[in-house]
């Protein structure tokens, strides 16, 4: 905690930073970011109260002056603290990188999978809503 | 009298497997670091998941999650077994084996049924041996473990969980302490037991100093994010008892590698010395026989 507050975010610009378990994604400034939350999409700016949110599967919108960054995140927490946003992921994967063909397949088979049980139905309806998610944004990139 | 030439024949050999042994120290001191850079990363996630608990604590949110708490009755209990692929790196696998194997021994005792997982190599054939068969065997965890291939099986523990297919997960592996100290351990992993952090935030949480103080919304609710953390937490543990077990391979093979070294040269020093002395023999006896020959010629 101590360090991340010792990181301070420019003046009058937000600071994104987006981790996973793997590596440090994402570190740098933007004007506005968008956060996939559990429940719908939530817009910081600058000077915006300190949260903690849940992360739902979506696209992660990250824009600095005209360019626009888009990510999907898949779960995970959010928080902002002094204008600072980090991310906790555990995946991260750049818009333009993500496969319509693959993950619509992926799709298919997940949809067949057995769900006789309410915590298997639970775990088929939480793999359609990641697929489901990654190929809305594939299809927007 | 030894012969000279066997004896160099034997140097060179110990010099090309010291060539090989010092290479292989070198690669595995450049693989223990990025291994560590790896580990330093995943600390960088954990740390702010363990921050985000402690924030949570302090919220004074009742923390109870199916994850924390321990079943009434063990039915099928599972046990991983984190080893290398190669060999080569002295005591690491052994270590790990003859803990795990000891652990077998009580679980069976314990519990009905016992599903024994291994990744690497050597923990397949070390427990073959000991005539244990793996339910499941992973090949694929080299030296830099990816957190998609190991959320695989974090995911796969938890849906068995949830199902109550599974009721207890252990793991066994090479813990990293530091770089001089890794220790063999079996840890249980589900259920989870306690969060870190939760002491942090609880002891923190009546003084509300500096931080403290910081009035968090939680979004959609604090309970709504703990449903999310503790899984996560699952995993990241998980994750983390790969990424330890990979710098303790690399550790351990550096180690060893390096001994072996040491002792080629060892060996190398005391050859050069027999056979220097055998050559010098040699060319002394052979003075001998000429000198001897021009007596002889002269008498």
């Amino acid at each position: 905690m101590a360090e991340q507050q010792s990181h301070s975010a420019p003046a009058g610009a937000l600071r994104c930073v987006v981790v996973t378990p793997e590596t440090t994604v994402l570190d740098e400034s933007a004007d506005f970011v968008a956060l996939p939350l559990f429940d719908g999409e939530l817009g910081v700016a600058y000077n915006h109260s300190p949260l903690v949110g849940r992360l739902g599967y979506g696209e992660l919108r990250i824009r600095q002056g005209s360019q626009i960054r888009r990510y999907y995140v898949d779960g995970g927490f959010a928080e902002v603290v002094g204008n600072v946003v980090s991310v906790l992921t555990e995946r991260a994967i750049p818009a333009e990188s993500l496969d319509v063909q693959a993950i619509s397949s992926q799709l298919e088979a997940n949809r067949q999978r057995p769900a006789n049980t309410p915590e298997l139905m639970e775990i088929r309806d939480r793999l359609v809503a990641q697929n489901r998610a990654q190929l809305r944004l594939a299809r927007k990139a | 009298m030894v012969n000279p030439r066997a004896l160099d024949r034997r140097r060179k050999s110990i010099r090309n497997i010291r060539k090989i042994t010092r290479t292989m120290e070198l690669i595995a001191t450049a693989r223990f670091k990025k291994a560590m850079d790896r580990a330093a990363a995943a600390k960088a996630y954990t740390d702010r998941i363990t921050a985000l608990v402690a924030q949570l604590a302090q919220a004074g949110l009742e923390v109870s999650h199916p994850l924390l708490e321990a079943r009434a009755e063990t039915k099928k209990a599972v046990l991983l077994v984190i080893t290398s692929n190669r060999g080569f790196c002295g005591g690491y696998n052994g270590n790990v084996i003859r803990t795990a194997w000891q652990r077998i021994q009580e679980l069976r005792n314990e519990v009905p049924a016992l599903d024994v997982e291994i990744a690497g190599k050597r923990g397949i054939a070390g427990l073959k041996q000991r005539g244990v068969t793996a339910t499941h065997t992973y090949l694929h965890f080299e030296d830099k473990p990816r957190f998609d291939e190991v959320d695989e099986l974090a995911t796969r523990y938890l849906d068995a969980y949830a199902t109550g297919e599974l009721d207890r997960l252990e793991v066994a592996y090479t813990k990293f302490l530091s770089a001089s100290r890794q220790v063999p351990v079996v840890e249980t992993l589900l259920p989870l037991g306690s969060l870190e952090g939760l002491e942090e935030g609880e002891a923190q949480s009546p003084a509300a100093a500096g931080q403290g103080t910081l009035q968090y919304d939680f979004l959609p609710s604090a309970e709504s994010i703990l449903e999310e953390v503790v899984p996560t937490s699952f995993k990241v543990r998980l994750f983390k008892c790969f990424l330890d077990a990979a710098v303790s391979e690399q550790i351990a093979r550096r180690v060893a590698m390096k001994a072996a070294t040491e002792n080629a040269d060892g060996l190398i020093k005391s050859l050069s010395m027999e056979y220097n002395r055998a050559r010098q023999g040699r060319i002394t006896s052979e003075l001998l026989d000429v000198l001897g020959g021009v007596e002889a010629l002269k008498s």
